[in-house]
C-alpha cells in the first residue's frame, strides 16, 4: 500500500489558486506599470546568497528572521530577505557599467523566519523602487510623487504619505543633549509612539532622558497645524529640508491632503539619513503598506565608492488585502472574455477559425474540449466567470451566423459571423 | 497701435452652427469680412482672428492654446473629452442625442437593448451613459449616415443627433431614450482665468 503525504504548505506560506492570483497580477501590473512610467527599469538578483552577504545588514532583529542554512555543499547560504541588500551588493559589483544617477525598480519574494500574523508573511513580494548616485531632493519628490501615483492609480482615495526628515530628528534629540550614540535607541523608542502610547514611551526613555525632557520631546514631536505651519514650529531645530521636500512636493502636484509632517516618524533601522516615508491607509488596520527614505551609503560593506540613494518598498500582500478589504478588486476577473463551445458534427473547423480570428483581435478566447450538452458548457463557463459564450452550431453556419450569449443575462443575440469582433469589441470600446 | 494681443476664435467652418456662430460673433461687436474659401480672417475694428474648422477639430484647438474661444455643440465637446472650460451657454443648435429603434422593434425600452447593438458616432458620450445605466450593450462605432445601420443588419438601435426628428422619421426609426441635451457653448481653455477671459469678452 503507497502512503499518501498530506499536502500541506509552511505556515506563513501560501498557494494561490487562479481567481486569487488574477486579482494579484492586477495590482502588480498596476505598480508596475507607474514604475514604468517613471522611466524605472528593472533587473534581478537570486534568491539565495552567501549568508556573509546578508547577515548584519539588518540588526539583530533581522539577523535572527534571515533564514539561513548550510548547503549540500556546506556553504553557508541565506535566503533573500530583502530587495535592497542584494541591489547594493550588485550595484558594487555593477558601478562602472551602470548610468549614474541609477534608478530600478524590482518586483520580487522575499522570506523571513517570522511569526505568520495577519498581513505577516514568511514569504512574500516586495515592490522596490531606488534612485541612487544623487542627493537632489528632486529624486526624493519623485519617490513621493510614485507613490502617490501607485496607491491612486489602484483606486485608493484616502491614504496618506508620512513623512519625516532624520536631520530634523537628529536635531531635536541634539537639543536634548542626547549623544549620537544614544539617538539611534531613543529613534527605536519613537518609534513606537503611534503602538504603545506617550507614557510607555517616556517611561522607555528615562535611562536616557529626565520624564521632564522626555514628555517636552514628545511635546515637540507631537506639534499640529498644516505641514508647512508644523515645520516653521520646529525651525529652530533644522527643518529646512521639510520645508524644501515641501515645495518640491507641491510642485509635483502631490494634494496636501496626501501628505503628512509627522515629526514623530522615525523608521527603526539605522541607515536612514534624510527625508523618511511611511504610507498608510486609515481605513484598514493594516499598518504601514510602503515605507522607506534617504540613505547616505548603499554599498558601504561592498565597496570604497559612495553612493547614496533614496528608496522606497511597496508591501504587496498588505495592498492587496487592504484593497479586498475595500472592494477594489470586485470587478477582477480570469483571463477567459469569450468561450467557444464544442458540437458534435462538422462545426469544429468553424469554431476553431472564429476562436482564432477572436484571438488575432485581441480577444482572449478559449475553446470547450469535449461534445458535451450545452448546459454542460455554460456551466463551465460560468464557473470561469467568462463574459460571453459563442455558439456555431449547424443552424448558425447554414446562415453564416453565430449566436453570442451573454453569461450575466443569459440573453442571447444571433448576427453574421462577420461581425462577430466588432460585437464583442462594442462591449469595451 | 496694437497694444493688445490677438484673439483667435474657432468656428465651425460650414454647418449646423456656422451661421449663428458668426451672428453671436457680430452680436458682440466684432466686425469682419465673410470670405467663403479663407480658412482665416482677422476683424477690422479689434485684434481678433476668426478660424474656421471642422467642429471636430475646435476642442483640440482651444485646449491647445491655438485657438482662446470655441464655439462648439456641447455633443463634440463632450465626445472629445478636450481639456477646456465652458465660458457661457449660447442658446442655439439646440438638439438632443437620443436612442432610436426600427418602427415595430422588439426594443422598447433602454433595458431592452442589453446585449444589442447600437451604432453611433458618439461611441464616448454613449459607453458613459449605458454604463451609468449599467446597461451591457455593444457600441458600433460609425462616422457617418448611422440611421441606415439597423435596415442594413448592421446595428439594432441607432444613438444620433435630432433637431426636428425628421432624417429618424425619414429612416422609420423611433426614438425611445434621449442621451443627452446639447446647445452650442463658447469655450476657453482651462489655463485661461475666468477673470481674462471674461474681460476680453466685455472689450470684444
Amino acid at each position: 500500500m503507497t502512503s499518501i503525504i498530506t499536502p500541506k504548505i509552511l505556515k506563513g506560506t501560501r498557494d494561490f489558486l487562479p481567481q486569487e492570483m488574477a486579482k494579484r497580477r492586477y495590482v502588480m501590473e498596476k505598480i508596475r506599470s507607474v514604475f514604468v512610467n517613471f522611466g524605472y527599469d528593472t533587473i534581478e538578483t537570486p534568491a539565495i546568497e552567501y549568508a556573509e552577504t546578508l547577515l548584519g545588514k539588518y540588526g539583530e532583529e533581522g539577523n535572527k528572521l534571515t533564514y539561513s542554512f548550510e548547503d549540500n555543499g556546506g556553504r553557508k547560504i541565506a535566503l533573500r530577505y530583502d530587495q535592497t541588500v542584494p541591489f547594493a551588493r550588485l550595484v558594487a559589483a555593477n558601478s562602472s557599467d551602470l548610468p549614474m544617477p541609477f534608478k530600478r525598480y524590482q518586483i520580487d519574494k522575499v522570506w523571513r523566519a517570522d511569526k505568520p500574523a495577519k498581513g505577516r508573511y514568511r514569504e512574500f513580494v516586495q515592490c522596490d523602487i531606488d534612485i541612487i548616485g544623487t542627493e537632489s531632493l528632486l529624486s526624493e519628490g519623485e519617490v513621493a510623487r510614485v507613490m502617490y501615483e501607485v496607491f491612486t492609480r489602484l483606486g485608493f482615495s484616502n491614504f496618506v504619505i508620512k513623512f519625516n526628515s532624520r536631520k530634523l530628528i537628529n536635531g531635536m534629540l541634539g537639543s536634548f543633549k542626547i549623544s549620537p550614540e544614544q539617538q539611534v535607541a531613543v529613534i527605536r523608542m519613537l518609534d513606537k509612539l503611534d503602538k504603545i502610547g506617550k507614557s510607555a514611551v517616556i517611561k522607555e526613555m528615562s535611562s536616557f532622558i529626565s520624564k521632564e525632557d522626555a514628555s517636552a520631546l514628545l511635546q515637540i514631536v507631537t506639534v499640529e497645524g498644516t505641514n508647512v505651519e508644523k515645520a516653521e514650529k520646529l525651525g529652530k531645530f533644522g527643518s529646512q529640508e521639510i520645508k524644501d521636500f515641501l515645495a518640491i512636493c507641491q510642485d509635483f502636484s502631490i494634494p496636501e491632503k496626501n501628505l503628512s509632517f509627522d515629526p514623530s516618524l522615525a523608521r527603526g533601522l539605522d541607515y536612514y539619513t534624510g527625508i523618511i516615508f511611511e504610507v498608510y491607509i486609515p481605513d484598514v488596520a493594516i499598518g504601514a503598506v510602503c515605507a522607506g527614505g534617504r540613505y547616505a551609503d548603499l554599498c558601504s560593506l561592498f565597496c570604497e565608492k559612495k553612493f547614496s540613494g533614496v528608496g522606497v518598498a511597496f508591501g504587496f500582500d498588505r495592498i492587496v488585502l487592504a484593497m479586498e478589504e475595500l472592494k477594489l478588486l470586485a470587478e477582477v476577473r480570469l483571463n477567459s472574455q469569450v468561450m467557444m463551445t464544442n458540437f458534435d458534427g462538422g462545426e469544429r473547423k468553424k469554431m476553431l477559425e472564429l476562436a482564432t480570428r477572436l484571438q488575432s483581435a485581441g480577444i482572449n478566447t478559449e475553446i470547450y474540449f469535449e461534445t458535451a450538452k450545452l448546459g454542460k458548457q455554460f456551466k463551465y463557463a460560468d464557473k470561469k466567470e467568462i463574459p460571453f459564450v459563442v455558439i456555431c452550431g449547424p443552424e448558425e453556419i447554414a446562415r453564416q451566423e453565430v449566436t453570442i450569449k451573454v453569461m450575466k443575462t443569459g440573453k442571447q443575440k444571433t448576427i453574421p459571423q462577420s461581425q462577430l469582433v466588432e460585437y464583442l469589441n462594442g462591449f469595451t470600446s | 497701435m496694437k497694444t493688445l494681443q490677438t484673439t483667435q476664435f474657432a468656428v465651425q467652418s460650414n454647418g449646423r452652427l456656422t451661421r449663428e456662430s458668426l451672428d453671436y460673433l457680430r452680436a458682440i461687436g466684432l466686425t469682419f469680412e465673410e470670405n467663403g474659401r479663407s480658412l482665416i480672417t482677422s476683424c477690422q475694428n479689434q485684434p481678433v482672428d476668426i478660424l474656421y474648422l471642422r467642429s471636430s477639430d475646435i476642442p483640440e484647438y482651444v485646449s491647445r492654446g491655438v485657438a482662446s474661444f470655441g464655439i462648439v455643440g456641447e455633443n463634440v465637446l463632450y465626445e472629445k473629452r478636450a481639456r477646456v472650460k465652458i465660458v457661457r451657454r449660447l442658446g442655439f443648435a439646440m438638439c438632443s442625442l437620443v436612442i432610436a429603434v426600427p418602427k415595430g422593434s422588439p426594443i422598447k425600452t433602454l433595458q431592452d437593448l442589453e446585449g444589442e447593438r447600437i451604432a453611433t458616432s458618439y461611441p464616448r458620450i454613449l459607453r458613459e451613459f449605458l454604463n451609468k445605466k449599467k446597461i451591457n450593450a455593444a457600441i458600433i462605432s460609425i462616422q457617418g449616415s448611422v440611421e441606415i445601420t439597423p435596415s442594413v443588419n448592421l446595428a439594432d438601435a441607432v444613438c444620433d443627433l435630432v433637431q426636428s426628428g425628421r432624417t429618424l422619421r425619414e429612416n422609420n426609426l423611433t426614438p425611445i431614450q434621449k442621451v443627452l441635451d446639447s446647445e452650442a457653448v463658447l469655450i476657453a481653455s482651462p489655463e485661461m482665468d475666468t477673470t481674462r477671459a471674461s474681460s476680453i469678452i466685455n472689450y470684444v
